[in-house]
């Protein structure tokens, strides 16, 4: 029975064809933005991320790296040294400013890392050198590209010219961008001297990083050690404030638009066969089975809308990185799981609507003539 | 033989409030014993649709009693009259009502969910359905490819599959050529007449006059006493044709007498300019 009612429900293949797209569409929308936000705050900690060093040591009072600015004697480097269960130091210097680059100013973060050493160096390089050499720099090869940049070009950091000696990769997104350039020349742009701005710190292998933190915090004046975990969600909640509001309010808009496409698409399904379910009541088909079908048909239709939508947005994915490389899109597994319920609450919201038309149809109407 | 299927008492249903009220259906009491074959005639507008609603628990009165198998029918809730109407009740529609995107054998088998016994005891029963109106070629059909006679055909098992008492059967001819209606009358008949199933036909046929138990006449929504002669020839002022008057369907009224036309075309001819045909009396 609720197989025959069903099929009654989805005879109309266009019908269904535009009502799956449409919540397809919706959903789709909801979801890019979700995979923005879930690939910008990726890309927003990368550095991080990536130098994965265990603890991370600045200036105290200063607990994160976006926009933020830290400066730490550099002879401290040996105390934390010293300090048992560190295995190395890596000192860099850091500056949030304004790049000039292929006629346009990018903001960027700069980072001054010591010659030589690779270890707080850019991670993946798509073109030329890895590590700069004095007077050089190293670009992400999004803004080279988006900059019109080659290697052997010239920028400008704070009135100061670098040649671009390499490009590397995964260090742009819409919020920030990361410049490789050396301590020396970065201490030279900050006129500053003997200071570092942040110490990464790699412990010897089964050491605790909290536990470590915490002792560097203590043993060593005015500075503030924290550990990976914990630095990487104080700078990813510094960074995506502003652009958290946005994208949920996107997200907001999406999941509204395929209620509503939904419920939409459910009720009109109802209005459509109207006429016979007046037939099928007045056969002695109960109320509650015609509402529990339209209940199966509206899951049925946000599943199938949400299962498009997913497609899409796998399918934009790698469309999207390659014409616009500055958004970063990512497809996690808890957004889709999430969605997914959404989707479901999204097919029950759909269904009450049909609810008073479906009770109010009067079986009398089957004695009507078309 | 003299037990009753269906007895209704007293039954009244009124449309609208006030000036535009409709009494459809005004104090009508009757009894329907079973295998009997009841015809109800009367023109257009006459409550008859309302009557059988009402008779077939889908529609409530607002008066009245109706008690099928003991049961006082007017008492049960939407949901009790929903089992009854499965059970108990066969229907067949002047537009047949076939549910599109099942085929023949599904929408024979629909009703079926519904009842005690479920599909799978109902499917040889199907079967011999197909079988008996001639139906086995077309099981697999969508009703889109079938003939209005097929389709009617298809109706008729649909309202037979639950072995119903109680057969209602609104115009069921109506849309279909003169020799399925036939072919559908005689359906009607034999079911009444081998199945014990108490079938109560609308119509305005009077083919069915030959054959039924039992013929009704309701005008202005009550019963009335019909003249023992089977038909009252009249002529049609518009065109001269002979037109039966208990059944016709189409009427007006000019200058206090009434006309009665053989088509929608002559009446509206009569009702454009009046004057021009009323002229001539009517009755031969
Ligand atoms: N739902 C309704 N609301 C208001 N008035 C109605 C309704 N149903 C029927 N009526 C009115 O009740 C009266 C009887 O209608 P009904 O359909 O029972 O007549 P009928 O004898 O079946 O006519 P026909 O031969 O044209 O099918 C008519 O005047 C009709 O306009
Ligand atoms: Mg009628």
């Amino acid at each position: 029975m609720i197989r025959w009612i069903l099929k009654s429900l989805t005879s109309e293949p266009w019908h269904l064809v535009a009502s799956v797209s449409a919540i397809g569409g919706a959903f789709a929308l909801a979801l890019f933005f979700e995979a923005v936000f879930a690939g910008e705050s990726k890309q927003i900690v990368a550095y991080i991320d990536q130098s994965d060093a265990d603890v991370w040591v600045m200036q105290r009072g200063v607990s994160n790296m976006h926009m933020a600015t830290s400066y730490v004697s550099d002879w401290k480097a040996d105390k934390i040294e010293n300090i048992e269960g560190v295995n190395k130091v890596t000192p860099i210097l850091y500056l949030n400013t304004v790049m000039q680059a292929g006629g346009r100013s990018w903001f960027s973060f700069i980072v001054g890392i010591e010659s030589g050493n690779a270890r707080a160096g850019p991670w993946s390089i798509a073109e030329g050198k890895q590590l700069p050499g004095p007077g050089e720099a190293i670009v992400p090869a999004v803004l080279a590209r988006l900059a019109g940049l080659g290697v052997g070009d010239t920028i400008s950091i704070a009135g100061h010219e670098f040649t671009v000696a390499g490009l590397s990769d995964g260090t742009f997104s819409m919020a920030n961008s990361i410049t490789f350039v050396t301590l020396a020349d970065l201490a030279d742009i900050m006129s500053t001297f003997a200071s570092m701005s942040y110490f990464l710190v790699d412990v010897a292998p089964g050491v605790d990083s909290i536990a470590l933190a915490k002792r560097v915090t203590s043993e060593i004046e005015k500075v503030n050690a924290v550990d990976n975990r914990h630095f990487t969600k104080n700078d990813r909640e510094v960074a995506m404030q502003m652009g958290l509001e946005i994208i949920v309010l996107m997200t907001v808009i999406g999941g509204t638009l395929a209620i509503l496409l939904t419920g939409f698409s459910v009720h009109s399904s109802v209005s459509r066969k109207e006429h016979e379910f007046a037939v099928m009541k007045a056969l002695g088909v109960q109320n509650k089975m015609i509402y529990f079908c339209v209940m199966v048909y509206a899951i049925g239709l946000a599943l199938l809308g949400f299962s498009l939508a997913v497609i899409l947005v796998l399918v934009a994915t790698p469309i999207t990185a390659s014409f616009v490389p500055q958004v970063t899109l990512q497809v996690t597994m808890p957004a889709l799981l999430r969605f997914i319920v959404a989707a479901l609450v999204v097919a029950l919201l759909a269904a009450i609507l049909p609810v008073r038309r479906i009770v109010r149809i009067d079986p009398v109407q089957a004695f009507k003539v078309s | 033989m003299s037990e009753p299927a269906l007895k209704a008492e007293h039954l009244v249903k009124t449309f609208g409030d006030g000036q535009v009220a409709v009494r459809a259906v005004d104090d009508v009491s009757l009894v329907v014993v079973r295998g009997e074959l009841v015809v109800i005639m009367g023109p257009s507008g006459s409550g008859k649709t309302t009557l059988v609603s009402m008779l077939g628990a889908l529609l409530r009165p607002d008066s009245g009693s109706i008690t099928i198998d003991d049961v006082e029918v007017t008492e049960l809730d939407g949901t009790s009259l929903a089992a009854l109407r499965a059970r108990k009740i066969g229907f067949i529609f002047q537009s047949f009502n076939l549910l599109d995107a099942l085929t023949v054998e599904e929408n024979i088998l629909f009703p079926a969910h519904l009842a005690r016994g479920g599909v799978r005891s109902a499917k040889t029963y199907a079967q011999d359905l197909l079988q008996q109106l001639n139906l086995q070629p077309r099981r697999s059909a969508r009703p889109a490819t079938l003939s209005g006679g097929e389709k009617q055909r298809v109706a008729i098992a649909r309202a037979l599959i639950n072995r119903p008492q109680l057969i209602f059967a609104d115009e069921p001819t109506g849309n279909l050529d003169s020799q399925s209606g036939q072919d559908v009358m005689m359906i009607l008949y034999d079911i009444a007449r081998d199945q014990g199933c108490s079938v109560v036909l609308v119509t305005h046929d009077p083919r069915v006059l030959d054959v039924a138990d039992r013929v009704l006449w309701l005008e202005d929504g009550a019963l009335r006493d019909r003249k023992n002669e089977q038909h009252s020839w009249v002529k049609d002022p518009v065109c001269g044709m002979r037109v039966d008057e208990w059944t016709a369907s189409l009427f007006s009224e000019h200058g206090g007498d009434r006309y009665v036309f053989c088509s929608q075309r002559c009446l509206d001819r009569f009702v454009v300019e009046p004057t021009c045909y009323a002229v001539s009396t009517q009755s031969e």
